[in-house]
């Protein structure tokens, strides 16, 4: 018997396929399905948290922000009297539904800013409300803000907040434990977070109406945006911003003049 | 940021460096190959029926390949979807093949002619640990048939 050892060819146990395709191919498709399933969770996520009853919000936001943001114990200053009583007539017009209540808290200091928050917490600034040209513009912060409570933006935000935060910490695979330490550290740094673009827009939109229900006109609506624009030395481009650019709210603002051509003076601001 | 930064330099590095190796690694291995195709491999326990007198001796090659940074999150990524894993099969043909021929080398030096009951042992040397880049070890081994002179 001759015994012999042929030359075994090439490639019989390796493919030829270069690494780099195969490599892309899983690439793109493990991606596609990753930003798929993220796309699908953020929007149940953000679906689901609107039938979070107020009730259940009031209550988180006593465990979360109230006291770290939301001052716990309210001066009942001139100030904070005419706030809230200027607050209650705007949620008039706006018709919010019975279970939500609406809570202003004026707070001392420089800052220029007013936000909304879990639980119907308005808070606003003495900075801004010093820079504020007239009552009707305040009104504009105001019913905004209302009208984020209205539409449950915060806790919208702190759902979708809090989607990110799991996704983030399972993708770079902290531990179970970890995970909700993060979640409960943040939890106040997520309920502060930014609305969207198109719930700014939204807001704006309501507080018009609301304006003119109120007022008659939406006089001095756009002076609070014109103040914006003034103060804000730099305005990063729309798509790095979560609220829509001062100028198109101008816009957005003149439109609906154009539309409901109602006119009228503008109310000063008590001294305060 | 810079994490992914990081990243991206590891993959680049690892598979530059890696496809280099492996290019340069099968070009040496198909040479060796040819140079020492006179040594008979059986896997078979008994030898051949011989017409001379011979010796018997142990002879042994063993290897160490490491995966690369590439290969090793091409191979993470096709964990998630299945399939065959190329970036590995090209590295085990790779190990397997230079511990045969490591063998045969020392089979050669031995004067041998033929070795019979070849066996190969695969082993990973980072066995289940995490954030490791793995090794697979290959060691081949069988008996060396060395021809007395009579």
């Amino acid at each position: 018997m001759n015994y012999q050892n042929p030359k075994i060819p090439e490639g019989i146990n390796i493919s030829d396929e270069h690494p780099l395709k195969d490599f892309a191919a899983m690439l793109i498709g493990v991606g596609v399905f990753i930003v798929a399933a993220f796309v699908i969770i953020f929007a149940l996520a953000e679906w689901l948290v609107r039938f979070v009853p107020f009730e259940v919000e009031t209550r988180l936001a006593e465990s979360t922000v109230v006291g770290t943001l939301v001052p716990a114990v309210t001066t009942a200053s001139k100030t904070q009297k005419y706030l809230t009583a200027l607050t209650a007539d705007l949620v008039q017009q706006q018709q919010l539904p019975e279970d939500i209540s609406v809570t202003v808290h004026y707070i001392e200091g420089d800052t220029v800013n007013a936000y909304a928050t879990l639980g119907g917490h308005i808070i606003i600034y003495q900075g801004l409300l010093e820079k504020l040209p007239n009552e009707n513009a305040l009104a504009m912060v105001l019913a905004h803000e209302i009208a984020h409570i209205k539409h449950r933006d915060p806790i919208i935000a702190m759902g979708r907040g809090v989607t990110i935060a799991l996704a983030m910490a399972s993708l770079s695979g902290v531990g179970e434990n970890a995970v909700a330490e993060t979640l409960i550290n943040q939890i106040n740094f997520l309920t502060a977070m930014a609305f969207s673009r198109d719930q700014e827009k939204d807001a704006d939109d309501e507080a018009l109406k609301t304006l003119l229900a109120y007022y008659g006109h939406i006089k001095g609506a756009e002076d609070l945006f014109a103040l914006f624009q003034h103060h804000q030395s730099f305005e990063p481009p729309e798509f790095l911003s979560s609220h829509p650019v001062n100028q198109e709210r101008i816009d957005n603002i003149r439109l609906f003049q154009q539309a409901n051509n109602y006119t009228g003076a503008t109310r000063p601001l008590p001294p305060l | 940021m810079f994490d992914i930064v990081v990243f991206l330099s590891l993959i680049t590095l690892g598979y530059i460096f890696g496809r280099i190796a492996e290019t340069r690694h099968f070009k040496s291995i198909a040479l060796r190959e040819q140079q020492l195709r006179s040594i008979l491999c059986f896997s078979e326990r008994l030898p051949p029926p011989l017409s001379e007198p011979v010796e018997t001796t142990l002879v042994a090659g063993n290897v160490v390949i490491s995966v690369d940074y590439f290969k090793r999150i091409a191979a993470s990524l096709r964990s998630l979807i299945g399939g065959r894993v190329t970036a590995y099969e090209t590295l085990i043909e790779r190990a397997r093949r230079e511990a045969i021929l490591r063998m045969k080398q020392e089979a050669s030096n031995l004067g041998a002619t033929t070795v019979c009951n070849v066996k190969l042992e695969t082993a990973s040397i980072t066995k289940g640990k995490k954030q490791q880049i793995g090794s697979v070890e290959v060691y081949a081994y069988g008996t060396a048939l060395i021809p007395t002179q009579s």
